[in-house]
């Protein structure tokens, strides 16, 4: 490595929140989320998924992207790719796979301190091509993140990077 | 062979006689019959024999969802359970539904139902992961509650593993034992658990990892966005923070939780360490729709806990057999069971209300009694009250049943303003439903009443307590264009003209089936009135936007409300055919469940009145009004030929 690839800082990005105490584990954020990206409802293609056992007793739990400050997974494929597929988005900050570019190593993945207890950078297949995604805040839709405004508790609120606490 | 979208092209069939496990094609019925119950009523109609009984392994279980089923709908979560139904009293075809998380992962998981047959020769269940289909031996988990077999199946293949299963009520046979899923979601009327009890079949554990096509996915997800979510009660988003979202946040034992893939206001608890009266646990839910009448919250809770885990028809317990027994006691027939005494009031029992609560340990007793058919009382009254009736006390217990049992058919008045159960529903909004009760294989009240008994009383302007934001002249003006007829939701109307009390039981009743087939939330849909639009009617083409959006088949809305009329011809064939329904039929429950005064209001049915309400029914139905048939003209013009054939062969064409 020419330079060190981990001190390249990066803008703040925002992020999603969840308060485990509102969920009714309704599942609207996983199939809302697969249907925005990915044109079906399949919680197997979803960036975030709620994960609950009402046999067990304690609060539904989350499984999404944190949009670290340090993200290791933008980090990990910037070292790798000479055209890295991750990228900072410049309106939210989020730290986003480009479908198109992602060569399905799974760098970021591996690097990704939340996994592999919890799927926050999953993939897919086409054909015989791995597609890696995950939760980019739906950067490009006007009303903000689709998980958020589908949610009938409001247990999802979208948080931007200025609203973020500071370092 | 073009993409499908909606549904995913296969229905499973298993017969457990023979352990074959194949599937059908489902758009051989579709999109004619949608999905759900309309599949499963035709299944029913070419494979449901008369002779065939509930018990017997040649009954089809059908457990089936829709092409909506684990889309981002509201209320695509439900399923719906169709068989011969050992609670109907004399046992008939019947449904019922159930919400949770099974439903959409039997969709993912690439099914749109799965119809069982046959009897296994020992205890199985069967295992469905990702379009692999096993059976395998139930050896270790008969005899378990329901808890412990959804805990069981989920540590042999992973916990996102979604089960239904029967409990020890279903496993002996009783006639209200329900198919449960988690901690509190139930197919409960209908004693469709008992069924599988007699198929040996004692659970359907599913995972999938597939997904739901959707057509045309933009549109969908407007649609989604903007309507789906309203609800039956009177409510719209505001500008700033959107739909109005839940007051209830979670405490420091409890957290709130509802049925998967719906977004509407309703939800339910869940207790998460509680020091339990009855039995200490730690998970305990508290249901939707039903309590029981007892001396603590903890008692009520912790009885819901063993109902569901028995795998009982709670409703049925709660409302039918405890009120029956207690008027046994006000009637000499029965003092005690096991040296319990039986509660009862000083006062007479007219309705659910006037009941005497009854202590947990009474509560515990029972429903021990009921799963294991402990005894002689425990035996009759694990066939529900009006099997019981027949039983005990030398037949004298009938006569007690008139005011719970319309009909005596088996299950509870419900939603039909007499007794009890259900919401209020005040004169003159009680006649559509008391219509639909005469009508339907089942207590309609559950997926085809409360949609206008609700709907018209939390809109209009003042109809007993309730006041709805709306004008009676707007009312008129929805009713006009909603039903085609102003006098529909006028509160001022009673039996004249017949039209206005007709209209509304039909319409509600084949929207139900569309509901019942798409499927989607009975607490939901159908929609008369609406705060979105400026007129104050709703968007009733919504339901066949979402059809046809998801599923890429233009559907209008009136072809929509013709299926859900086919439909439901369909299930009065089946009835008609092998169980000789007729208006004789039709007519039972006019003088035994809704013959003394309604509950909040204290009209009493005028019973020639009501028959001309019925003449019009048929009328408008196309039925014969002398014996209550379908004729051949209506059952042709519904795309029934077929039907009309066979019914025209046994002579039972109107």
């Amino acid at each position: 490595m020419s330079r060190a690839i981990d001190t390249i800082i990066v803008p703040r990005s925002g992020v999603i929140n969840f308060d485990e105490r509102r969920c009714l584990e309704c599942r609207e954020c996983e199939v809302a989320c697969s249907l925005y990206h990915e044109k079906e409802c399949n919680p197997s293609l979803s960036r975030i998924q709620i994960d609950f056992d009402d046999f067990i007793p304690r609060f539904p739990r989350i499984q999404i992207c944190k949009q670290c400050d340090w993200p290791s997974c933008y980090y990990a494929c910037l070292s790798i790719h000479k055209e890295p597929a991750i990228y900072i988005d410049e309106r939210t900050g989020a730290r986003v796979i480009d479908e198109d570019k992602c060569m399905g190593c799974g760098a970021c993945a591996s690097a990704c301190p939340l996994m592999p207890e919890r799927a926050v950078i999953k993939y897919k297949e086409e054909g015989r091509r791995r597609i890696y995604f995950k939760c980019d805040l739906c950067k490009d839709r006007e009303n903000g993140p689709i998980c958020v405004e589908v949610c009938p508790t409001k247990a999802l609120t979208f948080v931007t990077a200025e609203q973020r606490r500071k370092r | 062979m073009a993409e499908i979208y909606g549904w995913t092209g296969k229905i499973l069939r298993v017969d457990l006689s023979r352990r074959k496990i194949t599937t059908i094609d489902t758009m051989k019925y579709v999109p004619k019959l949608i999905g759900g119950v309309g599949v499963a009523a035709m299944i029913a109609w070419e494979e449901i024999t008369p002779d065939i009984g509930p018990f017997d392994p040649e009954n089809r279980l059908m457990i089936m969802v829709g092409p909506l089923t684990g889309t981002l709908a509201s209320g695509a979560g439900r399923v719906e359970v169709l068989a011969v139904a050992p609670q109907m009293h004399p046992p008939r075809f019947s449904r019922s539904g159930m919400g949770g998380h099974w439903g959409p992962e039997l969709k993912y998981a690439g099914f749109d139902g799965i119809v069982v047959q046959g009897k296994a020769k020992k205890p199985v269940y069967i295992w469905i992961n990702d379009g692999d289909v096993e059976i395998l031996s139930a050896k270790d988990i008969w005899g378990l509650g329901t808890y412990a077999t959804t805990k069981t199946l989920r540590s042999i293949h992973g916990d996102k593993t979604r089960v239904i299963c029967c409990g020890p009520a279903g496993e002996n046979l009783s006639r209200i034992a329900v198919i449960q899923t988690e901690t509190e979601n139930a197919a409960g009327q209908g004693g469709f658990g008992g069924v599988m009890g007699s198929k040996n079949l004692k659970a359907i554990a599913v995972r999938g990892t597939g997904g739901v096509k959707i057509a045309r996915p933009e549109e969908f997800l407007d649609i989604c966005l903007k309507q789906s979510r309203e609800g039956l009660r009177p409510t719209k988003p505001s500008s700033d923070s959107g739909w109005p979202s839940e007051k209830v946040l979670a405490g420091p034992n409890f957290r709130r939780h509802k049925c998967g893939f719906c977004s509407t206001v309703c939800t339910n608890t869940i207790y998460m360490d509680i020091q339990g009266e009855v039995f200490p646990t730690l998970y305990t839910t508290e249901q939707m729709c039903y309590g029981y009448r007892t001396t603590s919250h903890n008692a009520q809770i912790e009885a819901r806990v063993l109902t569901s885990n028995y795998g009982i028809n709670g409703w049925e317990v709660s409302y039918g057999i405890i009120p029956w027994l207690q008027l046994c006691r006000q009637h000499g027939l029965i003092k005690e069971i096991d040296g319990f005494e039986i509660p009862a009031p000083d006062k007479p029992i007219k309705y659910y209300r006037d009941c005497a609560p009854v202590p947990p340990e009474f509560l515990a007793m029972l429903l021990r009694k009921i799963a294991y058919r402990e005894g002689p009382i425990g035996d009759a009254l694990s066939d529900g009250a009006c099997y019981a009736a027949e039983k005990l006390f030398g037949g004298k217990g009938k006569r007690l049943l008139d005011r719970i049992y319309p009909g005596h058919w088996g299950q509870v008045e419900h939603w039909g303003g007499h007794w009890g159960p259900g919401g209020r529903a005040y004169w003159p909004w009680w006649l559509p439903p008391v219509l639909q009760w005469c009508m339907d294989t089942r207590d309609p009240a559950s997926d085809t009443t409360h949609s206008w008994t609700s709907h018209v009383q939390w809109y209009l302007p003042k109809i007993g307590p309730y006041r709805g934001p709306f004008s009676l002249e707007k009312v008129r003006a929805v009713s006009k264009k909603v039903y085609g007829d102003p006098n529909v939701c006028d509160p001022f109307i009673e039996y004249d003209p017949p039209e206005a009390r007709a209209i509304p039981a039909i319409w509600h009743t084949d929207r139900g089936m569309v509901v019942d087939s798409l499927i989607l939330c009975d607490y939901e849909h159908p929609r008369v009135f609406s705060m979105l639009s400026e007129d104050g009617s709703a968007d009733t083409a919504i339901m066949a936007k979402l059809f046809s959006a998801c599923t890429g088949i233009d559907m209008s809305e009136h072809e929509m409300q013709k299926a859900g009329e086919r439909i439901f011809n369909l299930l009065r064939a089946i009835d008609i055919r092998n169980y000789g329904r007729c208006r004789k039929v039709d007519e039972e429950p006019i003088d035994v469940g809704f013959h003394y005064p309604g509950k909040d209001d204290g009209v009493v049915l005028d019973k020639q009145k009501f028959l001309r309400l019925m003449d019009k029914y048929y009328e408008l139905r196309g039925w014969n009004k002398e014996n209550g048939w379908p004729t051949r003209e209506k059952l042709e013009e519904l795309d029934l030929k077929e039907v009309a054939d066979e019914l025209e062969k046994i002579g039972r064409l109107g």
